[in-house]
C-alpha cells in the first residue's frame, strides 16, 4: 500500500513528464542554432540528434547562468567566472552513468565522477570575468571548480579535472 | 626538605620541563609537517611535468598541422587555428599561471618563453586574417615554428629541471623535519619514560610511606586501646574526637555515645565544671593555659552514674593538619589513693610503735631507775643498820639482784642513748698505758676468781699520750675482757696494743685475747647483733642482755674503727679493734684543782622533788656538801616558794604531781619574784636528747640525771654558783654553822671505810672460818658498790665464792686479789 506522500510524488512525476513532452518532446532536445561548442554523448536519455546531445551558446546560457569566483592556480588574480553547473547539465541531458569522458578540442580526456556534479560544485564556464573566452584564452567551455571556497577542490586530482577548450563530453 | 627530597624534586621539575619543550617542539614540527603535507595534499601544483611536456606536444600538434596543410592545399585551414589557440592558451597559463611564478623568475625559463608569446602574438593577425592569406603564408608559419621548437623545448627542459630540483628541496625538507620530528619524538619518549619510572617510583614511596602510615597508624591505635590510661582527645572547643577503650572503661561510656559531646560534661565533676569551663575560655582567648603541657595534675573525675573519682591528669596540645588537638591522659588513682593511705596509716602506726618505745625507754630511764635507785640507796642505807643474819643474806640476794638489774637497764640505755645521738664522743688527752693498767687493775680479782691470769703489754713501739675518747675505750675494752674473764677458765686473758700506721692520726690496734671456749664458726657473724647471746656450756650462770658486744661495735663504729674477732671452739678467741687516735704531746701536770675544792658552799638550794627516797637521797649529799636545802614535793609548791625568798640555785625534777617541772620553771622565769632568773637545773631520770631540748625550752638553765651524781653536781655548782657561798652572811643572818657531828653520809662512809679495813686486817690473818667470811666480804662488797667501788666489790664477791666453796688456795688468791683491789680503789663516795 502507497503512503499518502509516495502517491503525491508518483503523480507530480507523472505530471512534469507530461508537461516536459508538451514543451520539449519527450528525450528530443531542441536543436542548436548557433556554433554547436559543446557534445553530449553516450548513457544520455535526451537528445537532439544522432543519439547525442549538442549545446550551443544559447542553449547553454538558457539552462541557466551560475557565477564562481575564485584564483586559479593557472591565472593572475581573482576571477568570476560564469557558466551553467554540471549537475545542471547532466540533469537536463538525463545523464545515468557514473562518468564523464570529458575532451578538449586538442583530443585531451580526462575522467570525471559523475559524483562532481552537485550543487555548488563545477560549472561550466563560458564568460570569464563577464567576457565569453576565447580559444586563445581556455575558452570557449572550462570546467571550472570553486577552488578557493572549498579546499577539496585544491588537490592535484580536481586540477587535472579542470579541463578547459572542452567541446565534447560521453557519459558512461 | 631533605638534600635528596631537594634533588628529587629539581629532577621532576627538569624533567616536566624538557617534556614540555619537546612537546612545543613537537607541536610546532607537527604543524611544519601537517603545512607540508597540505602542501603536498592540497597543493597547488597540478602535474607541471605533465603540462610542461605537454606544452611541447601542443606546439608539435601546432607544427603538424601547418605542414599537414602545407602539403594538401585543398584542406580547411580551421585545424591550424585550433592548435594555434591550444598552443596559445597553454603558453598563456605558463606566462600568468601563480604555479609558474617561481619558474619565471629564471631567466632560462622566462626568456624563451617570452620569446615564443612574442612570436605567437606577431602571428595572431595572420592567423585570424584572410585565410588565403594564411595559407600563403604557410611556409612561413612552418619556418617559423622551425625555429620555435627550440626555445619550446628549452622551456619545458628548463621547467622540468626547475621542478625537480624544487621537488628535491621539498622531499629534503620533509625528510629534515621528519627526521627532526623523530628525533623529538624519542626525546619526548625518553622523557615521558622518565617521568613514567619517576611516577612509578614515586608511586612506591607513596604506596610504602602509606604502609608506614597504616602500620604507624595501626601501631598508634593499638598503644592507644591497649593503654591502661584513659586518653581523652577533643578540639579547642572542648568536643570529644577520640575516647580509647581504656577511657571508656574508666568513665564508663562509649566513644559512639560521647564523640562531638562537650567533654566538661561528660567527665568533669559539677563542682569542677565552672573552672574548666573558664580554663578552657582562657585558652580559646589567648592561648593561656595552666593545666596544659603542666605534667601529671591531680584532679578529680566523673563517671557517667555521676560518680566522682581522683585521677592523674596531663594534657598535651597536639596539630593534626590545621586542626589543634587536646589530648588528654588520665589515670584512676583511686587505687592508688587508697594504697597510699594504707602505706601512711601503716606508716602512722609504725611511728606510732617507735614512739611508744621511745616511751617505753625514757619510762625504762624514769620509772624503773628512779626506784631502782631509790632501793638500792635504802638497802645501803638498811646496811648499817642492825640485822640479822638471814636479814643480811636477804638483803644481801636483794642488792646482787638489784644491781644486776640496773646493770640491765643501764645496757638498754646505753643502745637507746647511743642509737638517739645523746652520747657525743668526746676526746681527751689519754696516757694508753695507764688506762690499760686500769683496766687490768679492776679486772684482776674477776681473772683471778676463774683462775685467769690477766695482763697487758705493747707490741712494739708504744704510743702512750694520745687523744681518744677515753671512756668510751673503756667501756669497749671493759666488756671485752669482762667477756674474756666471762668464758675463760683457768687460762690466760692478754691485752695487746700496736700501733700499726704511724701518723695524725695514727692507728692501733688493741687486741683481747682468751684461752677460753671459743666460739663456733656459725655464731661469729652475729656476735656484734643487739641482743644476742650464745649458749654455752661454761657460763651457764652468765646471764646478759645480749647487749654488750652491740653497744662495743656501736662504739667503736663512732669512733671510726674498726672491730672483728678470730675464734678457734675450745681454743679462745681473740676480738680485735683498730682505731684511729690522735698522738700528742705529753700534757704540762694540772696543779690538780678539782672542781670539788672550788665548790662553794653554805648555798640555799631549793630542791623539787615527789619521790620521797630520791629526795632523801639528793638531800642528804647536798646537804653532805654543805648546803642549805629546801624542799619543794611538787611544781606549785616551788613556784610558792620561789615567790617568797630567793635561792642560788633550783633542782627541779620533771615530772610531779599537781604541777610539772617545765610548768613551773616555766611561771618562775615569767613571774616577777626573786628568782625569775635563779639557775634551774632539770633533775630527771630522762637523759634522752629530745628531752633536753624540751626542758632548755622551758627555760631551764641544764639538765642533771638521776641517780645523782656526786661529781656531776658539784660542776653544775661551780658553773652556775661560783662566789656566791657568802649569801648566809650578806644576808645578815648568824651563819648557822653546819653541825659539827657528822652528816648521816659522812657516818656510813666512815663506817664503810672502818668496817673494810677491819675486814682485810681480818682476812690478812686467813681465818679459819669460811662462813664467815663469805658472810663478812659479802656485807662489805654490798657497801662497795654503793661506795662507788666496783673493783673492791667484785673482789670481795669473788672471795665469798671461794669462801663459800671451801677452796682455800682459790680463796687465799681472792683473798690477795681483794687487798690490791681495795688498795687501787679511789676514795669511797656514797653514789646516787
Amino acid at each position: 500500500m502507497y503512503t499518502l506522500t509516495e502517491r503525491f510524488t508518483r503523480v507530480a512525476a507523472l505530471l512534469l513528464l507530461l508537461l516536459g513532452a508538451t514543451s520539449v518532446a519527450a528525450g528530443e532536445l531542441e536543436g542548436p542554432t548557433g556554433p554547436v561548442l559543446l557534445t553530449i554523448s553516450g548513457d544520455i536519455e535526451n537528445t537532439n540528434g544522432d543519439g547525442t546531445a549538442a549545446f550551443d551558446l544559447d542553449m547553454l546560457r538558457a539552462l541557466g547562468a551560475t557565477d564562481v569566483t575564485t584564483e586559479t592556480i593557472w591565472t593572475p588574480g581573482t576571477i568570476t567566472f560564469t557558466g551553467v553547473e554540471l549537475k545542471t547539465l547532466l540533469d537536463h541531458v538525463g545523464a545515468t552513468g557514473s562518468e564523464i569522458d570529458a575532451t578538449a578540442i586538442n583530443d585531451y580526456t580526462v575522467v570525471i565522477p559523475v559524483s562532481d556534479a552537485v550543487e555548488e560544485g563545477p560549472i561550466v564556464a563560458y564568460e570569464m570575468d563577464g567576457k565569453l573566452m576565447s580559444r586563445r584564452d581556455k575558452g570557449p567551455l572550462w570546467l571550472i571548480y570553486p577552488y578557493s571556497s572549498n579546499a577539496e577542490y585544491r588537490t592535484e586530482v580536481i586540477y587535472s579535472r579542470s579541463i578547459w577548450q572542452l567541446d565534447r563530453m560521453a557519459i558512461r | 626538605m631533605t638534600l635528596a627530597t631537594g634533588f628529587r624534586r629539581t629532577g621532576r621539575a627538569v624533567l616536566t620541563v624538557l617534556a614540555l619543550l619537546c612537546l612545543l617542539a613537537i607541536a610546532v614540527l607537527v604543524r611544519e609537517v601537517v603545512k607540508e603535507l597540505k602542501f603536498l595534499s592540497s597543493a597547488s601544483s597540478d602535474n607541471v611535468h605533465w603540462t610542461l611536456s605537454q606544452a611541447e606536444v601542443e606546439f608539435l600538434e601546432f607544427r603538424n598541422a601547418v605542414n599537414w596543410a602545407r602539403t594538401a592545399p585543398e584542406t580547411p585551414l580551421s585545424s591550424v587555428i585550433v592548435e594555434f589557440d591550444v598552443f596559445y592558451s597553454r603558453t598563456s597559463t605558463l606566462a600568468n599561471g601563480s604555479l609558474y611564478s617561481s619558474l619565471r623568475e629564471d631567466p632560462a625559463f622566462d626568456a624563451p618563453l617570452t620569446e615564443v608569446r612574442d612570436r605567437l602574438n606577431a602571428m595572431i593577425p595572420l592567423i585570424d586574417g584572410p585565410r588565403d592569406e594564411l595559407r600563403a603564408n604557410l611556409d612561413d608559419l612552418a619556418a617559423q615554428a622551425d625555429e620555435m621548437r627550440v626555445l619550446v623545448r628549452k622551456i619545458a627542459t628548463t621547467g622540468l629541471q626547475h621542478f625537480a630540483l624544487e621537488s628535491d628541496e621539498l622531499r629534503t625538507s620533509v625528510a629534515v623535519t621528519l627526521l627532526r620530528l623523530a628525533v623529538l619524538t624519542g626525546l619526548l619518549l625518553l622523557a615521558l619514560a622518565a617521568l613514567l619510572m619517576h611516577a612509578r617510583r614515586t608511586a612506591q614511596q607513596t604506596e610504602k610511606r602509606g604502609k608506614e602510615l597504616a602500620i604507624a597508624y595501626a601501631r598508634l591505635n593499638t598503644i592507644l586501646n591497649t593503654s591502661l590510661d584513659a586518653v581523652v582527645v577533643t578540639d579547642t572547643t572542648g568536643r570529644i574526637q577520640n575516647f580509647n577503650p581504656a577511657a571508656e572503661r574508666i568513665f564508663d561510656c562509649r566513644l559512639k555515645d560521647v564523640r562531638g559531646k562537650r567533654v566538661g560534661d561528660i567527665i568533669v565533676p559539677e563542682h569542677l565544671r565552672d573552672a574548666h569551663e573558664a580554663g578552657m575560655a582562657r585558652f580559646a582567648a589567648d592561648g593561656e593555659h595552666r593545666v596544659i603541657g603542666q605534667g601529671r595534675v591531680k584532679l578529680e573525675a566523673m563517671r557517667s552514674n555521676g560518680e566522682t573519682f581522683p585521677v592523674e591528669l596531663a594534657i598535651e596540645t597536639a596539630h593534626a593538619g590545621d586542626e589543634q588537638l587536646m589530648v588528654a591522659f588520665l589515670r584512676d588513682i583511686s587505687h592508688r589513693l587508697a594504697a597510699e593511705n594504707e602505706l601512711v596509716q601503716a606508716r602512722d602506726k609504725a611511728l606510732a610503735g617507735e614512739q611508744a618505745k621511745a616511751e617505753f625507754l625514757a619510762m625504762m630511764t624514769h620509772e624503773i631507775r628512779t626506784p631502782l635507785n631509790g632501793i638500792l640507796g635504802n638497802l645501803s642505807l638498811m646496811e648499817d643498820t642492825k640485822l640479822s643474819s638471814d636479814q643480811s643474806r636477804y638483803m644481801r640476794n636483794m642488792k646482787i639482784s638489784g644491781e644486776l638489774l640496773m646493770r640491765h637497764v643501764d645496757a638498754v640505755l646505753d643502745v637507746a642513748r647511743f642509737e638517739s645521738g645523746a652520747d657525743k664522743a668526746q676526746e681527751d688527752v689519754t696516757h694508753l698505758g695507764h688506762l690499760f693498767q686500769d683496766i687490768v687493775d679492776s679486772q684482776t680479782s674477776a681473772a683471778h676468781a676463774h683462775g685467769n691470769a690477766l695482763q697487758w703489754g705493747w707490741v712494739g713501739t708504744p704510743e702512750e699520750w694520745v687523744e681518744v675518747d677515753s671512756s668510751r675505750l673503756q667501756q669497749i675494752l671493759l666488756n671485752l675482757v669482762g667477756n674474756a674473764i666471762k668464758f675463760t677458765r683457768e687460762g690466760r686473758i692478754s691485752i695487746e696494743a700496736e700501733v700499726i700506721e704511724q701518723g695524725e692520726p695514727a692507728k692501733i690496734e688493741i687486741r683481747v685475747s682468751d684461752t677460753g671456749s671459743g666460739i663456733a664458726e656459725g655464731d661469729l657473724a652475729r656476735i656484734f647483733e643487739d641482743f644476742q647471746t650464745v649458749s654455752h656450756q661454761v657460763s651457764d650462770s652468765v646471764g646478759g642482755t645480749g647487749l654488750g658486744l652491740g653497744i662495743v661495735r656501736r662504739f667503736v663504729q663512732a669512733m671510726d674503727g674498726v672491730i672483728g674477732v678470730e675464734s678457734t671452739l675450745g681454743e679462745g678467741s681473740t676480738f680485735w679493734l683498730r682505731i684511729p687516735v690522735l698522738p700528742v704531746e705529753r700534757p704540762v701536770e694540772d696543779s690538780g684543782a678539782g672542781p670539788e675544792s672550788e665548790a662553794p658552799s653554805d648555798l640555799e638550794i631549793l630542791l623539787v622533788e615527789d619521790n620521797d627516797i630520791n629526795m632523801q637521797l639528793a638531800y642528804e649529799v647536798l646537804v653532805g656538801m654543805g648546803h642549805h636545802v629546801t624542799e619543794a614535793r611538787n611544781g606549785q609548791e616551788a613556784v610558792d616558794i620561789t615567790a617568797k625568798r630567793p635561792f642560788d640555785l633550783i633542782l627541779m625534777d620533771i615530772r610531779m604531781p599537781v604541777m610539772d617541772g617545765l610548768t613551773a620553771t616555766k611561771m618562775i622565769r615569767e613571774g616577777d619574784g626573786p628568782n625569775w632568773n635563779a639557775p634551774i637545773v632539770a633533775f630527771s631520770a630522762n637523759v634522752l636528747p629530745e628531752a633536753k631540748d624540751r626542758f632548755a625550752a622551758a627555760g631551764m638553765s641544764d639538765f642533771l640525771g638521776k641517780p645523782l651524781q656526786r661529781t656531776e653536781l658539784a660542776q653544775i655548782i661551780v658553773r652556775f654558783c661560783a662566789g656566791r657561798d657568802r649569801r648566809v652572811k650578806l644576808d645578815g643572818a648568824t651563819p648557822l654553822l653546819v653541825e659539827q657531828k657528822e652528816s648521816p653520809m659522812e657516818k656510813l662512809r666512815n663506817r664503810y671505810m672502818s668496817e673494810t679495813s677491819s675486814l682485810f686486817e681480818w682476812l690478812a690473818g686467813l681465818p679459819e672460818d669460811t662462813h664467815a667470811i663469805a658472810d663478812r666480804a659479802h656485807q662489805i662488797a654490798g657497801s662497795a658498790a654503793a661506795f662507788g667501788q666496783p673493783g673492791v666489790r667484785e673482789a670481795l664477791l669473788l672471795v665469798e665464792q671461794a669462801a663459800e666453796a671451801g677452796d682455800r688456795e682459790d680463796l687465799v688468791v681472792a683473798i690477795s686479789e681483794a687487798q690490791a683491789a681495795w688498795k687501787a680503789a679511789p676514795e669511797p663516795s656514797l653514789v646516787g
